[in-house]
């Protein structure tokens, strides 16, 4: 029963990872909101199996959270965003996509390696994952700097905070739900505002390419 | 004695086999584009009647063009003895494993590419340059995805491999196995010139990789090297089949178990070439720059296969 | 009645009024510094329970110590200075009704954000809170909207949201870290269970959740090289919001660095916490100082110098107990002095229509009151004696040599010197010189000015005496953190 429950939960992370990994190889926002959609799916999916085979019935509050917020509400919203903003696709991030994907592969690596103590630490049956979710922390880092449009680094803002929601889970069943549930309210908040600048920085520049932000230097 | 006997006939049959899965292949993907299209055995057809016919070279060629179909006949056929089709363990395994196999199938690559070089036609060079840049990123990956699996083997022989997905079947399902097969899928459609590499109906310039290599060739050559073309799909078809999916392979050399072998690996063939006629239906060919980061894609997915079954034992 | 309830309740209160009050009156403002006055009255009585030896605590949630009582304090105190000189009070102060309401909702937001966070036990809820002043402060910095300053609540807002979630990874990583060696608890983050369990915690992965709390907190704190977001934010957005932030957002989040330095030194060593928190503040301290010389805008100015600061106050916590001290007292120094700065910086701005420093001149002749309080708080925020930095400084500087480390001393004293006279030259230029056409001479209100001063005053008595009460109180501190 035990290596089940780590094998579904080992393979559900990798998933996760690799909607993560979507976002340096497609193009177009819609297609990164859809990898943030499902791998926020994934990841209610993660909740849910811990809960189940953890015995831990927060989660399952957690994984409801993570479908409604995240599943639904956040890729809804921004979809609207998108549909105004469609003339901008991600044409030329500031690291070409083959070199992004080499990059991300040795952002795994660094995070296999990072992670060696907290795995060895760990008794949970779980532990496997952890670097999986470190990796995705840091590959999502990457995407937010390497790409030129607001929108996009919204999105990998986003997957971050699932990368470190999944580090969480896999870590130790979840944090204490009450400062769950603000970190939630956080996210959402914050997504918000985000979306506010976004059309904020429309108005003012006619464009969401962040290269154009650069009336501030030095 | 028997395992050699049965070791030389599963290496004839898949010689054998192989225009039939193309042509398998092709007819699908007539019958998915609601064509007629010509029947599954259309390739031995073809192959007769090139055998029949006159070789015409150029007068620019050298020795290299005359000798390279044979080359390349002779790696892929000496791969898909490799290769296991129908029992595991077997006596050739001493002979090669998983970097031999790699290697002879690059051994065909390369002369193939020498000799669309050689006559010095336009299209043979461009073709022959595409070649390389695509096996370049490819052959790696190949490489990557299968040590992937060697490393939870213990061991790059490629018999040994599928003995140990045999006998511990829950690590079928684990995410190196599953990235590899993702990786060698994608190596697969590369290497044989598939969408959304190669197009391999194709004679467009703009479009072509292994048709423009192979253009110059005539007669019994072309037939060597489309006979090359179909082996390399059938070893390709067999790794992916046999390593990842391994049920059904004889591990006795029983005539019950080699009946349920041979039906496995037909069905597994079967079931491959409907997975690539679809595939190839619903996708539209990449754009030549795009092909490098596709096959960057398959190399990272290649990466994580071995990182998580290297580092996450 | 609880002393948190004083503290915390009335920046919420003045939020919702003004909220409800559509359109913005000014009596809302002067009700919200009314308040403020309120909550800072609260903050000094919780000082003196403190100093009593008593730790406030309310329930398993909020606890008051010596730390969280000097930080609300200072929370308080510039959050007051920002109720009663920021927009919707003054008659003329160039921000419309619907601005005046933005800001006095979500400054106040602002306000009760950052005192949560200090007055919070749980490191969960004080992330929480910290990544809530992100928002809020960041809605207001673009309140006159133009492409720089959009441009800067964007830069602030991702880089901040990316900093605190990767502090936010080291919180989980710290919490697994207990949670593998002790078993689930619904206290498990609550910073004196940490504390207390923080000898048995494993120290490698505590090192890991050091390293991503440090790089997340110091990026709130404009520690380099995550403080790209800094200049531009600090110096684009309204006067009385960048007084909050470079006075005291920067040492919210230093405060949340040393909450988690006091429970990583048990577990990883001093030393290795420590060179770590150094390593950081040299470097912001170096980047500080050297950009000082080349700056043209005299709020990029500031902004740079509080990178200057922040640096030291976290060279300051690497050097044992009295550096703490010296760090604690720099730290309350700066806020006093920073806020200052930056409203007067904002009433220069008011007059002369300009932020380079070019463009403004002859300050004394134009307005001599701003001017002098200018100078002397230019002065004070680069260490020149009788003012309160001096003394911090030079305590570090003691502490330094006591911690057996003269060449990170020289280093600082080396830095510090450049960034004097980079400050000086420009300071030069703004006091002196011709009037610039278009700019009317004359001190416009004057009343605005008494807080102000008495901030002056106060540096000015820190700067000839450490009176008892801090002093008391800054060792207590130091005794939490380095015991």
């Amino acid at each position: 029963m035990e290596t089940v429950f780590a094998r579904l939960v080992v393979l559900e992370s990798s998933l996760a990872l690799l909607f993560g990994l979507g976002m340096l190889w497609r193009r177009g926002v819609p297609a990164y909101i859809s990898a943030f959609r499902w791998q926020s799916l994934v990841l209610a999916a993660v909740a849910a199996t811990v809960a189940h085979f953890g015995r831990d019935r927060e989660l399952y509050l957690v994984a409801a959270l993570l479908v409604v917020v995240k599943g639904v509400a956040i890729p809804w919203l921004l979809r609207g965003t998108e549909r105004r903003f469609a003339s901008e696709r991600e044409l030329a991030p500031y690291v070409n996509t083959a070199t992004s994907l080499v990059v991300a592969s040795l952002l795994v690596l660094f995070a296999y390696a990072i992670m060696r103590p907290v795995v060895a630490a760990s008794h949970l049956p779980t532990r496997t994952g952890l670097p999986l979710a470190m990796g995705l922390v840091l590959v999502s880092l990457f995407v937010v700097t390497s790409r030129k449009k607001a929108l996009t680094q919204v999105v990998g803002f986003l997957m971050l905070e699932n990368g470190i929601a999944l580090l969480a889970i896999l870590g130790a069943y979840g944090v204490p739900f009450i400062v769950e549930l603000g970190v939630f309210l956080d996210a959402l908040m914050g997504f918000l505002v985000m979306q506010i600048f976004v059309y904020r920085i429309h108005e003012t520049f006619d464009t969401i390419d962040v290269d154009q932000l650069d009336r501030l230097r030095h | 004695m028997l395992a050699w006997t049965v070791d030389a006939a599963q290496g004839l049959a898949a010689l054998l086999l192989a225009p039939g899965v193309v042509g398998l292949v092709r007819w699908l993907k007539a019958r998915l584009q609601s064509r007629r299209g010509a029947p599954p055995w259309q390739p031995y057809r073809e192959l007769r009647k090139l055998f029949a016919k006159e070789v015409v070279v150029s007068t620019n060629a050298s020795w290299l063009f005359r000798l390279a179909p044979y080359v390349v006949f002779a790696s892929t056929t000496a791969a898909a003895f490799l290769v296991p089709f129908l029992v595991v363990p077997r006596p050739l395994d001493a002979v090669g494993d998983l970097l031999v196999l790699v290697y002879l199938l690059l051994l065909g690559t390369v002369f193939l590419a020498l000799a669309g070089l050689d006559p010095g036609s336009a299209f043979g060079g461009m073709g022959s340059s595409r070649e390389m840049t695509v096996a370049a990123l490819a052959e790696p990956t190949i490489a990557l995805a299968i040590f992937g699996l060697a490393l939870s083997a213990g061991s790059t022989n490629l018999g040994q491999i599928v003995a140990r997905t045999l006998a511990d079947p829950a690590s079928a399902l684990s995410p190196g196995h599953l990235l590899a097969f993702a990786a060698l899928f994608v190596v697969m459609l590369a290497e044989n010139g598939r969408l959304p590499v190669d197009n391999p109906a194709t004679h467009l310039e703009l479009t072509m990789i292994h048709e423009a290599m192979v253009l110059e060739y005539s007669g019994r050559y072309l037939a060597l090297v489309e006979w090359a073309a179909a082996l390399k799909l059938l070893v390709f078809f067999s790794l992916l089949g046999n390593l990842f999916v391994p049920w059904g392979v004889a591990v006795a050399l029983t005539p019950g178990a080699l009946a349920v072998a041979a039906g496995s690996i037909v069905a597994k063939f079967v079931v491959l070439a409907v997975g690539i006629a679809v595939f190839e239906t619903r996708v539209a060919k990449l754009r030549l720059f795009r092909v490098p980061e596709l096959l960057s894609a398959s190399f990272v997915l290649a990466l994580l296969a071995v990182t998580s079954s290297f580092l996450a034992r | 009645m609880s002393p948190f309830a004083l503290l915390l309740a009335p920046s919420l209160v003045s939020a919702l009024l003004a909220l409800v009050v559509r359109p913005y009156r000014r009596v809302v403002g002067w009700a919200n510094g009314v308040l403020s006055l309120l909550a800072f009255s609260a903050a000094i009585h919780l000082w003196a329970r403190v100093l009593a030896g008593d730790t406030p605590v309310a329930g398993d949630l909020l606890r008051a110590d010596a730390l969280s009582a000097l930080l609300a304090l200072c929370v308080s105190g510039v959050a007051a200075l920002a109720a009663w000189l920021g927009p919707g009070v003054g008659a003329d102060d160039g921000y419309d009704r619907g601005q005046a309401r933005t800001f006095r909702i979500f400054a106040n937001l602002f306000a009760f954000t950052m005192l949560f966070a200090v007055t919070t036990d749980n490191v969960g809820f004080m992330w929480v809170a910290i990544e809530a002043t992100t928002i809020t402060s960041a809605v207001l910095i673009p309140l006159h909207a133009s492409r720089a300053s959009v441009e800067a609540s964007w830069k602030y807002i991702l880089i901040g949201s990316v900093g605190i979630a990767l502090a936010f990874a080291g919180t989980v990583i710290a919490y697994f870290d207990f949670v593998a060696m002790a078993g689930r608890d619904h206290l498990s983050l609550n910073w004196t269970v940490l504390r207390d369990a923080a000898p048995a915690l494993d120290p490698q992965v505590m090192q890991l959740a050091f390293v991503f709390i440090l790089i997340g907190y110091g990026t709130k704190a404009g520690l380099a090289p995550m403080h790209t977001w800094l200049p531009d934010a600090h110096s684009e957005a309204p006067a009385a919001l960048s007084a909050m932030m470079s006075g005291v957002l920067l040492a919210v989040a230093l405060y949340a660095v040393v909450r988690w330095q006091a429970v990583a030194q048990v577990t990883i060593g001093r030393g290795l916490a420590e060179g770590f928190v150094a390593m950081l503040g040299l470097l912001s301290l170096a980047i500080g100082a050297l950009s000082l010389w080349s700056q043209r805008n005299y709020k990029r100015l500031l902004a740079y110098s509080s990178i200057e600061h922040t640096g030291l106050v976290c060279v300051g916590l690497a050097l044992g107990p009295l550096g703490v001290f010296a760090a604690m007292l720099h730290l309350l120094n700066h806020s006093v002095a920073k806020s200052m700065m930056f409203l007067l910086a904002g009433r220069v701005l008011h007059r002369y229509r300009t932020a380079e420093i070019s463009g403004v001149s002859g300050l004394l002749r134009v307005m001599p009151w701003t001017g002098g309080l200018f100078a002397a708080g230019m002065l004070a925020v680069i260490g020149l004696p009788p003012f309160g930095m001096f003394v911090s400084e030079f305590a570090l500087v003691r502490a330094g040599f006591a911690a057996g480390r003269p060449v990170v001393i020289g280093l600082v004293l080396a830095l510090l010197a450049i960034g004097f006279v980079g400050v000086i030259a420009h300071l030069n230029r703004m006091l002196y010189g011709p009037v610039p056409a278009g700019v009317s001479v004359g001190e416009g209100s004057r009343w605005a000015l008494v807080p102000l001063a008495g901030c002056a005053a106060v540096l000015m008595v820190l700067g000839l005496t450490v009176p008892a009460p801090i002093e008391t109180l800054l060792v207590r501190i130091a005794e939490i953190v380095a015991p």
